[in-house]
């Protein structure tokens, strides 16, 4: 896939996935950018990731506290809110509404130059 | 006190450190001396004093206007016109003793039967002139270029002007040439008091039309008060 | 975003090559500070940093990139420096100037311009190539003559041109002395006062060094200091950023808010306009009307 292009998609919705991601639970930085890598997003930059979470967390849709120190230093977990559920479902619920709008024209668009090149109509 | 001995201080450590312009001033009056050894001896010491002076007014003339581009500022920072001038003034007497010491013993070494005294009464009275000369032309012209010009005119009419003649009076170094013509030529009494005379009245002069320059140069303010509001 | 594994300092003046955790994360303590952000949040976001290099074991660079490049996505992410802390006294009016009207040749180019500024407050000078800003500072500080008006100072004043003020062979720690002297500060207190405002905006002066061997955003920060020295009431700038990078640039934003926290009256002619909600008043003369 194209880079510049990926990179453009994703930053249209690194912040929902965040939100997705931590609906299965609490989590914190690094873990998120594995779970986004493992969920095939690709690997995620540190400088890319945590000014989302802060600007998910001024937005309040995420909150945080530290944890940890007993097995192993401590760490920033966050959890979703409840307007970040909310945002959630509805971005769900947006986005494949516009994945498929966009799916659609893109197939469409493509029937359509193959029929022309094919000359038939 | 202390102010006037900072801006002097710091007006000497600003000469020191172009080192080539020192050198240059330092070996002029040499030329002039050795241009004039081999057959007129005392014509050398003539044209060794004419060359301290050209060389010092240089240094006076380029030390006033390298200081301008500080001057609001160090006017804003409580300095008033009399430190500024005497310190500049301070430095350029120390310096020039500097430069002509080494002339003096030259001429005390190399020269006999010469009134030892005029001479040095001619260096001291020079190295004065010279100090006010070019920070007066530094303060009236607004670049080096036209005073560096001004004193090329003043030193090549001294040499080329006959002594004699009355308007060879106005120039500033005047009563070098005739303490000189005392000092070597064992004239009377008249040629000392004319020339120190002179000299006396020449530092005098070119010293109070600093001071004018200066203080119309900064220019009043009078639309400035400091004073308490309210 | 592409970034290469080494890092791309550019003109930051970072090292080249993988840089160590612990400098890495210093210097975006640093940069962080600079953008205003407080120190509790700058303290969790560098833990942060921290607690990602140690997990994932990739090198600063690679993993966040430069950090003065992070230290501003996060800034842009919290949204600006913290707001000034309310209840700041503001003290007596240290500057009034009323009336100026200055006309040069046939041009009109201050009309009747008023200007009060108090002891902890900050007026910013605004407007469009040569609608007078300079010509207005340098009223007020006395260096040109209005055809109208009158400026009224309390206290001592300290002006900073854009350029100049600065003599070509003396080193900084004479300049220091010299401009100290006038104030009446002794030499060590004078070299003191100089060298924390160098200090302040991020330069070392390196002794024996004289001005005309500065690079010219060193020089105007030289030109800064002096007209700082001596902690003059009123503080007039004429944009004396000229040739400072983007962290110097933060750094005197800074200094402006400490002195003038500190009680001095400062006015800033500049033509960024990014700092402006955080002044108190602010006068736009290209359209001739003083906006507070």
């Amino acid at each position: 896939m194209e880079q510049d292009r990926r990179a453009q998609w994703l930053r249209g919705v690194l912040d929902l996935c965040v939100l997705g991601t931590l609906a299965a639970g609490e989590s914190y930085g690094y873990q998120l950018a594995q779970a986004l890598d493992a969920a095939g997003l690709g690997p995620i930059q540190g400088g890319t990731l945590y000014p989302v979470l802060l600007r998910l967390q001024r937005a309040g849709l995420i909150a945080a506290r530290w944890r940890g120190g007993e097995s192993g230093p401590a760490r920033k977990y966050y959890r979703l809110t409840a307007a970040g559920e909310t945002t959630l479902r509805q971005a769900a619920t947006d986005w494949s509404g516009f994945a498929g709008r966009v799916g659609a024209i893109l197939s469409t668009g493509g029937t359509a130059v193959r029929t022309a090149a094919g000359g038939a109509q | 006190m202390t102010k006037t001995l900072v801006v002097a201080e710091m007006a000497v450590r600003e000469m020191a450190r172009r080192r080539v312009v020192l050198i240059i001033l330092l070996l002029l009056p040499l030329a002039f001396y050795l241009s004039r050894r081999g057959d007129q001896l005392g014509q050398s010491i003539r044209f060794v004093c004419l060359g301290l002076g050209w060389a010092l007014s240089t240094a006076a003339l380029f030390a006033g206007s390298a200081a301008r581009t500080i001057e609001p500022r160090l006017r804003l920072s409580g300095y008033s016109a009399r430190h500024l001038i005497a310190g500049r003034l301070a430095a350029l007497w120390a310096v020039g003793v500097l430069l002509s010491a080494p002339y003096f013993l030259l001429v005390r070494l190399d020269q006999h039967d010469v009134r030892y005294g005029a001479i040095a009464a001619i260096m001291a009275l020079t190295v004065l002139v010279s100090a006010s000369f070019g920070l007066a032309l530094s303060v009236v012209l607004p670049r080096e270029l036209e005073g560096t010009l001004v004193l090329l005119a003043v030193v090549g009419l001294q040499m080329m002007l006959d002594p004699d003649d009355t308007s060879a009076r106005v120039l500033p170094f005047w009563f070098s040439r005739e303490l000189a013509t005392y000092a070597v030529d064992h004239t009377g009494g008249g040629y000392l008091d004319r020339g120190l005379l002179h000299g006396v009245l020449a530092v005098a002069v070119l010293t109070a039309l600093v001071a004018v320059a200066f203080r119309v140069r900064q220019g009043r303010r009078p639309h400035l008060r400091f004073e308490p509001l309210r | 975003m592409s970034r290469d594994a080494g890092g791309a300092p550019g003109a930051h003046g970072y090292r080249r090559g993988p840089m160590r955790t612990d400098g890495w994360l210093a210097a975006l303590a640093a940069e962080l500070h600079r953008h205003g952000l407080g120190s509790d949040l700058t303290g969790h976001v560098v833990a942060e940093a921290a607690a990602h290099l140690r997990d994932s074991g990739e090198s600063p660079l690679a993993a966040f990139g430069p950090p003065d490049t992070y230290a501003a996505a996060v800034a842009a992410s919290v949204g600006g420096p913290a707001p000034a802390p309310r209840g700041r006294v503001v003290g007596p009016v240290r500057l009034a100037a009323r009336g100026i009207t200055k006309r040069y040749r046939r041009r009109t180019v201050l009309a009747d311009v008023d200007l009060t500024v108090r002891a902890g407050e900050v007026a910013a000078i605004i407007g469009a190539n040569g609608s007078g800003k300079s010509t207005l500072l340098r009223i007020c500080a006395g260096l040109a003559r209005p055809d109208r008006g009158t400026v009224r100072i309390d206290g001592r004043l300290g002006y900073c041109p854009q350029d100049g003020g600065v003599s070509d062979f003396l080193t900084a720690d004479e300049h220091f002395v010299l401009i100290g002297a006038g104030r009446g500060l002794d030499r060590s207190a004078a070299r003191r006062a100089g060298l924390g405002d160098a200090a302040a905006l991020d330069w070392a002066p390196k002794p024996g060094v004289q001005a005309r061997h500065l690079s010219g955003g060193t020089r105007q920060k030289l030109n800064l200091a002096l007209a700082r020295l001596g902690t003059p009431d009123v503080l007039l700038l004429d944009e004396p950023y000229q040739g400072f990078d983007r962290g110097s640039y933060l750094d005197f934003w800074h200094q402006v808010w400490r002195w003038r926290d500190g009680g001095t009256a400062i006015v800033v002619v500049t033509h960024l306009l990014n700092q402006l909600d955080r002044v108190d008043t602010v006068l736009d003369l290209t359209r001739a009307e003083a906006a507070a």
